[in-house]
């Protein structure tokens, strides 16, 4: 069963360009991964679905019902964290969570307490009192607290540290495990292929690739950098899979993708001073690999 | 219910101190009276020499300013625009807050539909502004009961105190109106007291030039008018229907273009 279904969602601010017929589906149980780069449209294909915003035409359903003519009923069963937390300044921690959980129709609170606990959260301090990590955990047991059957977050781990970040995708988990939907948004790549089945990939508005992150990460380029004792001759790496090599003194850098002990062999005949290996972010995937497709 | 008693919390504060300006403005004012009362007629005649400009400026009017309640007509002017100065931006920014604040992605993601959202934010605001004109009759009527002498003055008051409301009622609405339709929820608030300046100064330039009289039906602050309401006038039907009539057209688009428009985020 779908969860969510977007069909041909297209939105235009006046005149620019917001999302351009967006279509997919999000299976019941999936963890869906929803990237592209900042201002692609992922927060406005979101908003779209919780009709903060209006599509300019296409449709989407949530539960299998219109996300505009059922808003406020398919709201029961979401929880959403935004991309830029803000809260009623003058309320303590605990005020507002009580006051998110009064919108649903249950007793919120031991669960309340449950989340604020695993995320470490003082609830007694005032929200404006608390940093920018602090406000997002706010967000994240705002939207989990009434045990959502779709989560739906935006861009969730900026400001928190790596440890919370664990214990957030630890919870996240945990969720799906007990039968949550749950869409992310992210322009960070690593955190989708960690947690997702599936992604979207949407740029400039359009979505331009649907896949499972299995397939994603066989093909995809990694960095090298390498700091060398001499100079390296120019065709050294000249083998299958190196693209945009460059060489500046004793720094030599290129792309690859294939099988990586090729490369590391090559690079093992070499005196070498120092090496880094990376992933590829987001944007320099789309810049080196889904230009050509897209 | 939640949503409402949110919005009483959250206004308490600024309700107390416009209750408390309002306190000091009619005590202040009435405090005055104390002394031309001493003086006698001889007040009534001083004024009628004042040129008709500088009183039309000054409220003054043609109020018997020798009864307390005549005095207290000339001070109902300024009660109007500071109770309308409220109104107007409760209205507004009750509507705007959640976008100025950007918690709108907080509470329209709750199952809650727009509708409902205006309805309670609305229905706060009137609370509020019920609340100022109810404390405003409550010290008018001492106040004012303190200085007669033996004149009927309670029917009088509660007159001014329905076209307060009517005045009270048509800016609320105009506020949220602005924070509804307008393009620009932010700046909702300095819209719609622009809007409600404009027609203050529109009512002191139609007393001062009698040939725009026809210029009355734009401004609320002529539906009702205090001297007339005073004497023996009393309310003019074709004003209250306009009231009726602007009112439920403010109501119907503040609804209607909130439930329509995107939320700016």
């Amino acid at each position: 069963m779908n969860i969510i279904e977007i069909k041909y969602l297209t939105k235009y601010y006046g005149k620019s360009r917001g999302i351009i017929d967006v279509s997919f589906n999000v299976e019941e149980g999936e963890i869906f991964g929803f990237i592209g780069p900042n201002g692609a449209g992922k927060s406005t294909t979101i908003r779209a679905l919780l009709s903060l915003i209006y599509p300019t035409s296409g449709s989407a359903a949530i539960f299998g019902k219109d996300c505009i003519k059922y808003g406020p009923e398919i709201k029961k069963e979401i929880g959403y964290l935004p991309s830029e937390v803000f809260y009623y300044d003058r309320m303590k921690v605990i005020d507002l969570l009580n006051y998110s959980a009064s919108f649903y129709k249950k007793d919120c609170s031991k669960r309340i307490r449950e989340l604020a606990e695993i995320m470490d959260l003082d609830v007694k301090k005032r929200i404006d009192d608390l940093s920018f990590g602090n406000k997002k955990k706010v967000g994240i047991v705002q939207g989990l607290l009434h045990e959502p059957k779709l989560i739906i977050l935006d861009e969730p781990t900026s400001g928190l540290d790596p440890l919370m970040q664990q214990k957030f995708f630890d919870l996240l988990l945990e969720e799906n495990k007990k039968g949550a939907t749950i869409l992310l948004s992210s322009h960070i790549l690593s955190e989708v292929q960690r947690l997702c089945s599936r992604v979207a990939i949407i740029k400039e508005g359009r979505i331009i690739k649907l896949e499972k992150i299995s397939t994603l990460k066989e093909d995809n380029y990694k960095k090298f950098k390498l700091e060398m004792k001499a100079p390296l001759d120019n065709d050294f790496f000249n083998i299958k899979g190196v693209v945009e090599f460059k060489s500046e003194g004793d720094f030599a850098s290129f792309l690859y993708k294939g099988n990586i002990n090729a490369v590391l062999k090559r690079i093992t005949e070499l005196e070498i001073a120092n090496i880094w290996i990376e992933e590829l972010d987001l944007e320099e995937i789309f810049l080196h690999y889904y230009e050509k497709e897209g | 219910m939640n949503l409402f008693l949110r919005e009483m919390k959250s206004n308490r504060k600024s309700l107390i101190l416009w209750c408390i300006g309002i306190l000091f403005m009619v005590a202040a004012g009435m405090g005055k009276y104390a002394g031309f009362s001493g003086s006698g007629q001889s007040v009534n005649e001083i004024i009628s020499t004042i040129p008709g400009s500088l009183k039309a400026v000054l409220s003054f009017g043609s109020f018997d300013l020798t009864t307390a309640v005549g005095f207290y007509g000339m001070l109902f002017s300024y009660l109007a625009i500071m109770t309308a100065i409220h109104a107007t931006i409760i209205g507004a920014t009750i509507i705007s807050k959640e976008e100025r604040d950007k918690t709108s992605e907080f509470l329209m993601a709750k199952p809650v539909s727009r509708y409902s959202v205006v309805s309670a934010k609305l229905s706060a605001a009137f609370l509020n502004v019920l609340t100022v004109n109810l404390v405003t009759f409550a010290v008018s009527y001492l106040m004012v009961g303190y200085y007669s002498k033996n004149e009927a003055f309670a029917g009088d008051i509660l007159n001014l105190m329905l076209v307060m409301m009517a005045v009270q009622l048509i800016f609320m609405l105009a506020g949220s109106t602005a924070a509804a339709a307008g393009k620009r929820p932010r700046i909702a608030a300095s819209v719609a007291s622009g809007i409600m300046l404009a027609a203050y100064v529109l009512d002191k330039v139609i007393d001062l030039n009698k040939d725009l009289d026809f210029l009355k039906y734009l401004t609320p602050f002529k539906y009702f008018n205090a001297a007339k309401l005073l004497g023996d006038t009393g309310f003019e039907p074709v004003f209250v229907i306009l009231s009726v009539i602007i009112v439920l057209i403010l109501l119907y688009i503040t609804f209607v273009s909130y439930r329509k428009r995107d939320l700016s985020i």
